[in-house]
Order: structure tokens, then C-alpha cells, then sequence
């Protein structure tokens, strides 16, 4: 303990004799005019002293002279945002690479996305893109419902599900029921609609492409394209 | 918990900007509207919504190819930090297990004595003045995972890990230069590099005026007293930025 009071006025000593020291006395003198200043009407506010200038400085310096570390050292408490939210897996829209992504949901609304790394394609990695998943459904410009542009037209206006799908479902009819071939030129029964194609996606599953096959075949579609050979 | 940190690798690093993307979607970030600067560097800086980015520099190598460089940038985490010595509210933090400098925005009061007090201009503000700046996901760090933009990373270049391991790890991996090591106490934030950190553009020799630590005792004074303190009594009793960091 002494041995810190000798060397506490050792350092004021040496610090009262180099620049430092009036470089500080300037530095107050800068302050206390700027304060003055500032608070030329208030009077109230203005409580610091040339006094408490001083002393504030020059305790700072000798302080700081030491590089004590005054900045109170606090841990990290806070709660994770996706403790206890329900973990859904699934597979990134986007490209064919197909990575699996962690969805974490709570109370039925998506609360982050991130890579899943148990997952052998991507290792819990992800492009820019798969990682901007987050936003995709939390999202001000969301489309979320039908948007119908009629011929003709220029502005989109909003439309009812059952409306679009009842619309769909009457120009396929129609188109198929124009087109349809039942036999080509040389009298060979074919049963096919040429005047629609379907475009697939890459990011379609297992499951879905089955559906989506069964239904072209049936309807007798040939054009089935997938988005990834356009 | 050992101390955490960030090995990046720009070697390995491609440029996708992954981690800017893993950074905005877990902090919930907004986006920023910007302009075709003629560089696919984007956005151009770090800002109240953008906590690390890759900065792209185009470069020739001694046989006169180009080379295009991609250098994480982000908080440096430093053992010293002088952004927490400054602080006259307590706000900048540094977490005694992991060694992460992280803040509390309903503390700050917007003196931006931080942004003058660090050596690598990292302190951004928010649109409500408040400090912002990479933590490295310390909530999730602190819940066994590691931060966002590590995670996201598909080639490596950003790894996170114990301090001591990264480093021996980079040394194993033949690196030359191991930049964070020493500096400022130690980063938390290191680089392995094979060529000088000056051809990446990372600051060499960071250092802190000793004016900057005394200005921290001085604020901490005046908020004791009550008095307010904002960004203009640090700007006046200063002078203007450059002259004081590069000291």
C-alpha cells in the first residue's frame, strides 16, 4: 500500500513537470469557457466549477497515467431469441444445391433461420442468399394474396384465392378442350394438349414433382420444362 | 469460457457475403438503399444497420496481376479496449468469460466518445443516435453457439473458436503474419494472413492518445455531477477526429 502512495506521487510529480500537465490545464480552461457558454441563461445547470475541473483532470491523469482499468467489467445476460422456439427443418428454396435450413418458430411465427449442420449438403453453411431466408417471410412487402392483371390492363389488383383458381381451372379446361389431339396425321392415337407446357422449379421435392408429373400426364401435357434448363 | 474469438482467413474467403447477410437476418436489421458505386463492395460502409461487411480491394501482386482482396470488416474486440475505457455510462462492455465487447443501447447517451476513442473507426450510430457495432453474437455465444456470420461462412474464412486454439491453428496452418495477436492487447478479431497486413488495408501499430482515456475519467466526472454530456462537448473539447486517433 505504501508502496503504491509513493509511486502515485511519483507520477503526479513527473506529470506536474512535462507538457501533459498544462496541455490539461488548457483543455479545462477550453471546457469551462465552452460550458460557460453554452449555459450563459440557464445559470442552474451550470454547477461544474473551475475547481471541479481541475480536480476532474487531474485525477484523470494521474488515473490514466496508471492505465487503470476503471471500466467496470459486467457478464452478458440476456435470453437467446430461439431458446425454446419449436426447430423445423427444411429445404432452401432457391437454388438445386437443396441445403437444409433450421426454422425456428414460436407461437407460429418464424423467429430466425440458419443452415443445419447436420446436414451432409451444406454442413450449417449457407449462400447470401439462403441466409436472407428470414426475410422472406417476415417481410412489409410480402405478397400474400393473389394478384390478377387482366388482359389488356396495366395495374394489378388484389383477387380472392377461390376466384384465382376457379380462373385457372376454366382456362386450362377451355384450352385443353380447343387443342386437345386425339390421333396425329398418320392416325396414331397420341392424347396429348400441345398448347400449354408446364415450367418446374429446381427447388421442388420428391414429393411434389410426383404430383406435379401425374397431373401434367394426366391433363396430357408434353412440354414439361424444368426452370434450371431456361 | 476461454477467451472467444474470429480467425479469418481472406485466402479463403470468395466474396459471397454470406456473413453480411447471417448478420442482418439474426440481429434483425434493416436494409440499406444504395447506388452502384462501380465496385461490387456493398454497402459501401459500416453503419447503424450493417455490423461487419467484406471490403473488396483491387490489388496487383509484384508480377503485376490483379489480385481482388476480400477483408472482413467488423469490430476488433480488443483485449484493451479504449472504446470501454471511454465510455462515461458504462454501456461498451467487455464480457469478463469471453473477452466480447458488447454494449447496451438503453444506457448509451450518444456522446460518440467511443468513435473517437477507436483505432480501427469502427463505432457506428443508429438512426436514434445509439452506439451499434458487431458483438459477436454474444447472446448466442453465450448460449453455446457460435456467431452468425462464423456459422453462415460456406468456404471457412470466418472461424470462431478459443483464442489460443485459432491462433495456434493458424500458426500450424503455415501462415506468415498472424495479425491481432499482439496488437491492443490482443484481438478478438484475428487475421492469418501471407502477406503484410498493410496490402489488406488493416491498420498497423493501433494506437490510443492517452488524451482519449483522460476524456473518459473527465466524462465519467461530469455525468456523476449531472451534467449532460453529448456528442458536441466531446467534438469541442477535442478538436476534430483525425488528429487525435493517429497520434
Amino acid at each position: 500500500m505504501i508502496n503504491l502512495e509513493i509511486l502515485i506521487i511519483y507520477k503526479i510529480f513527473k506529470l506536474a513537470f512535462c507538457s501533459e500537465f498544462f496541455k490539461f490545464i488548457k483543455r479545462d480552461y477550453k471546457l469551462a469557457k465552452y460550458y460557460k457558454n453554452t449555459f450563459k441563461n440557464g445559470g442552474e445547470k451550470m454547477k461544474l466549477t473551475r475547481r471541479d475541473f481541475l480536480k476532474l483532470s487531474i485525477s484523470s491523469l494521474v488515473l490514466s497515467s496508471f492505465s487503470l482499468d476503471l471500466s467496470s467489467v459486467k457478464a452478458y445476460a440476456k435470453e437467446l431469441r430461439i431458446k425454446n422456439a419449436k426447430e423445423i427443418t427444411t429445404v432452401c428454396p432457391y437454388c438445386s444445391v437443396g441445403c437444409s435450413i433450421i426454422v425456428y418458430a414460436k407461437g407460429g411465427k418464424v423467429v430466425a433461420t440458419e443452415g443445419d449442420p447436420d446436414s451432409p449438403i451444406n454442413e450449417g453453411s449457407l449462400c447470401p442468399k439462403g441466409s436472407s431466408l428470414y426475410q422472406l417471410v417476415n417481410n412489409p412487402y410480402r405478397v400474400l394474396k393473389p394478384l390478377y392483371r387482366a388482359p389488356y390492363s396495366d395495374t394489378w389488383k388484389e383477387v380472392s384465392w377461390d376466384w384465382a383458381l376457379d380462373r385457372i381451372a376454366k382456362l386450362v379446361k377451355e384450352t385443353r378442350d380447343k387443342y386437345f389431339i386425339h390421333k396425329d396425321e398418320k392416325g396414331r392415337v397420341v392424347n396429348r394438349i400441345e398448347a400449354i407446357a408446364h415450367v418446374g422449379s429446381a427447388a421442388l421435392d420428391n414429393e411434389e414433382c410426383y404430383i406435379l408429373q401425374k397431373l401434367m400426364r394426366a391433363l396430357g401435357i408434353v412440354y414439361i420444362e424444368h426452370q434450371a434448363r431456361i | 469460457m476461454a477467451r472467444k474469438a474470429l480467425l479469418i482467413t481472406p485466402e479463403l474467403c470468395i466474396g459471397c457475403r454470406s456473413c453480411q447477410v447471417a448478420c442482418k437476418s439474426w440481429n434483425q436489421l434493416p436494409a440499406e438503399k444504395t447506388k452502384n458505386r462501380g465496385t461490387h463492395e456493398n454497402p459501401p460502409d459500416l453503419s447503424g444497420s450493417t455490423y461487419n461487411k467484406i471490403h473488396f480491394i483491387e490489388t496487383t501482386d509484384a508480377f503485376g496481376n490483379l489480385k481482388w482482396l476480400f477483408v472482413s470488416q467488423r469490430c476488433r474486440h480488443c483485449g484493451d479496449p479504449a472504446c470501454v475505457q471511454v465510455c462515461p455510462v458504462h454501456a461498451l462492455q467487455q464480457d469478463k468469460e469471453t473477452g466480447i465487447v458488447f454494449y447496451d443501447k438503453s444506457i448509451c447517451i450518444g456522446c460518440r466518445a467511443c468513435s473517437y476513442a477507436c483505432p480501427f473507426n469502427i463505432p457506428r450510430y443508429d438512426e436514434n443516435g445509439k452506439i451499434s457495432k458487431c458483438h459477436m453474437c454474444i447472446d448466442r455465444v453465450k448460449a453455446g453457439l457460435e456467431p452468425a456470420c462464423a456459422k453462415a461462412c460456406p468456404t471457412g474464412a470466418i472461424r470462431f473458436g478459443d483464442r489460443d486454439e485459432l491462433i495456434a491453428q493458424a500458426k500450424k496452418e503455415g501462415f506468415k503474419y498472424i495479425y491481432g495477436e499482439k496488437e491492443r492487447g490482443g484481438l478478438g478479431v484475428i487475421y492469418a494472413l501471407n502477406e503484410p497486413p498493410k496490402v489488406y488495408q488493416l491498420v498497423e501499430n493501433p494506437k490510443v492518445s492517452e488524451d482519449v482515456l483522460a476524456l473518459g475519467e473527465l466524462l465519467r466526472g461530469l455525468v456523476k455531477k449531472g451534467i449532460p454530456v453529448d456528442a458536441s462537448i466531446v467534438r469541442k473539447f477535442l478538436g476534430s477526429k483525425e488528429t487525435l486517433v493517429r497520434v
